[in-house]
């Protein structure tokens, strides 16, 4: 009763950290039922949880006693089962060293307990109140597209992807993926002149190309099946549906001369991914045409396009702030 | 509905300084009210222990009364007794001066102590041994003699003599005989 007072008197600070490839964006709201939410966010040139960082963060949080710290769990032994059951966990995987958590008795995502312990420890000096799953962030994200429909769901991340079957809010198939680069790659690239980028691109693709042939051969079979679809149907519903979604596109039309050869890397991820919905006989499998992407980087029209014509998939991608999305799972939490 | 992997830690107004603060004054305002419940414990008990010991005062007090009242009329018993002792002693001396006044050709066959006179019944060979050998000193002791004679079978004279101290004279006589006279009415 007097916390609830307390609750009301002060305003709550929510801090989200979002950790990408090379460096930190701390993303800070004020809230209070007075007043309407004040939003800072702040970059850091570094991955790790500095003294600035924490200086940053301890300057809104000194404001008031009801302060959240939620950071996203990037630990690459998470993933998400289409069960609840404990009987039926056992058919996909070993669960005993993993934490578990049902999403409306429906569905489980899952993490390491040691990678829960390490972001506890990375985090000790403010401590941390919420560590949430990119599987929570991304059926949250499009809670009003899984509650109604079937569709590959997408969260692309700079090092990840987590990649989701929904069918009417149940889950089908979840896998947390992967796609990161090394930093040294990366400035190697950034130091060489113009035509050595083309060169390089042209030869990550050709690998690229040589190692999923395979696994595009093996998705023969759904492309007869895309081409009994009216696919000016789907451009129809996508076109009536999902105006949002286009005009969202439009922002993330802006490429860099590594985001090629990134997005290739995420569309070879997603696509083997669906081959292993597919394939694995573990996974209730429905034919997918719709794949909705949850961008939090702003990826290349190189990705919706590969998507699109590779594996004919009607492609809409929504931009999403992983910072807002995170408080806003954590004020949900709360309530 | 639950999200985060963790529980959120429980956010609370007071910092640990605070705490730290309230937990020392709270220590010492409980250890203040111990100890004026404390104080007002032990001036309750002093309360009561007056009281009791005035009751005993009280007490006491009659106590003392009752023996000081005692001791009085004890010392009244003693006073007497020794009164009574000292009477005796008197009358026995009395007796035996009585008994020396008595000469040895009379017998006495009674004496009846009165309290201002001496009654002798006795016998005598004749009126001159009893009239020059006895009434003389009772004459000199007594105010008022009387003798009454009688013969016996064997020829003597039974007499029966009456003698009485008169206490007007002796006041006159002697003034501090009013004062013992006044303590004896007293007991």
């Amino acid at each position: 009763m007097l916390g609830k007072l307390f609750e009301s008197i002060y305003s709550k600070v929510f801090v989200a950290i979002v950790i990408e490839r090379s460096k930190s964006v701390v993303y800070i709201q004020i809230s209070s039922k007075k007043h309407t939410p004040k939003n800072y966010h702040k970059s850091f040139e570094d991955t790790e949880f500095t003294t600035t960082m924490r200086e940053y963060i301890d300057s809104f949080i000194g404001e008031s006693p009801f302060s959240y710290i939620c950071v996203l769990d990037y630990s690459e032994e998470q993933g998400a089962i289409p069960t609840c059951s404990t009987k039926d966990m056992s058919a996909f995987g070993d669960f005993s060293a993993s934490k578990m958590m049902c999403h409306e008795n429906d569905w489980a995502y899952y993490t390491s307990v040691s990678g829960i312990e390490t972001i506890k420890k990375t985090y000790a000096g403010i401590g941390v109140d919420f560590i949430f799953s990119s599987f929570s962030i991304l059926s949250s994200f499009f809670k009003d597209k899984i509650e109604t429909q079937l569709g590959l769901f997408v969260l692309v991340e700079e090092n990840y992807i987590t990649v989701g079957v929904f069918d009417k809010m149940k889950l089908l198939f979840g896998e947390h993926l992967y796609v990161g680069h090394d930093n040294n790659q990366d400035e190697m690239m950034m130091d060489s002149s113009d035509s050595e980028i083309d060169l390089d691109l042209e030869s990550s693709i050709d690998l690229d190309d040589i190692d999923t042939m395979s696994d595009i051969d093996g998705l023969d079979d759904f492309g007869d099946i895309e081409d009994l679809d009216a696919i000016d149907e789907i451009d129809e519903f996508s076109q009536s549906q999902d105006d949002d979604f286009l005009d969202e596109e439009d922002d993330f039309l802006v490429q860099g001369p590594s985001s090629f050869n990134e997005d290739y890397q995420r569309f070879t991820a997603i696509q083997n991914s669906v081959n292993r919905f597919y394939k694995d006989s573990k996974y209730q499998s429905k034919f997918i045409e719709t794949v909705y992407i949850a961008d939090a980087i702003g990826v290349s029209a190189d990705l919706k396009t590969y998507l699109e014509e590779e594996m004919f998939f009607s492609v809409f991608v929504r931009h999403i702030d992983l910072g807002g999305e995170m408080i806003d799972l954590a004020k949900a939490e709360l309530k | 509905m639950k999200y985060s992997y963790i529980k959120p830690r429980k956010k609370s107004v007071i910092s640990a300084e605070l705490k730290l603060i309230f937990s020392f004054f709270s220590i010492t305002l409980i250890m203040l009210f111990l100890t004026y419940f404390f104080l007002f414990f032990k001036d309750y008990r002093f309360t009561q222990n007056i009281e009791d010991i005035k009751q005993k005062m009280i007490e006491l007090e009659a106590s003392v009364q009752k023996m000081n009242s005692q001791i009085t009329f004890i010392e009244k018993e003693v006073q007497l007794s020794e009164r009574i002792s000292t009477k005796n002693t008197v009358l026995k001396d009395s007796i035996a001066n009585l008994f020396d006044l008595v000469p040895q050709r009379i017998t006495l066959s009674q004496a009846t102590l009165l309290k201002n006179g001496l009654i002798l019944h006795g016998i005598t060979p004749n009126k001159d041994v009893y009239n020059f050998m006895l009434q003389a000193p009772l004459r000199s002791i007594f105010h008022r003699t009387y003798s009454s004679f009688y013969e016996s079978q064997n020829g003597w004279l039974k007499f029966v003599s009456t003698n009485y101290i008169d206490e007007e004279e002796l006041s006159l006589e002697s003034p501090r005989y009013e004062e013992e006279k006044e303590v004896d009415d007293e007991d």
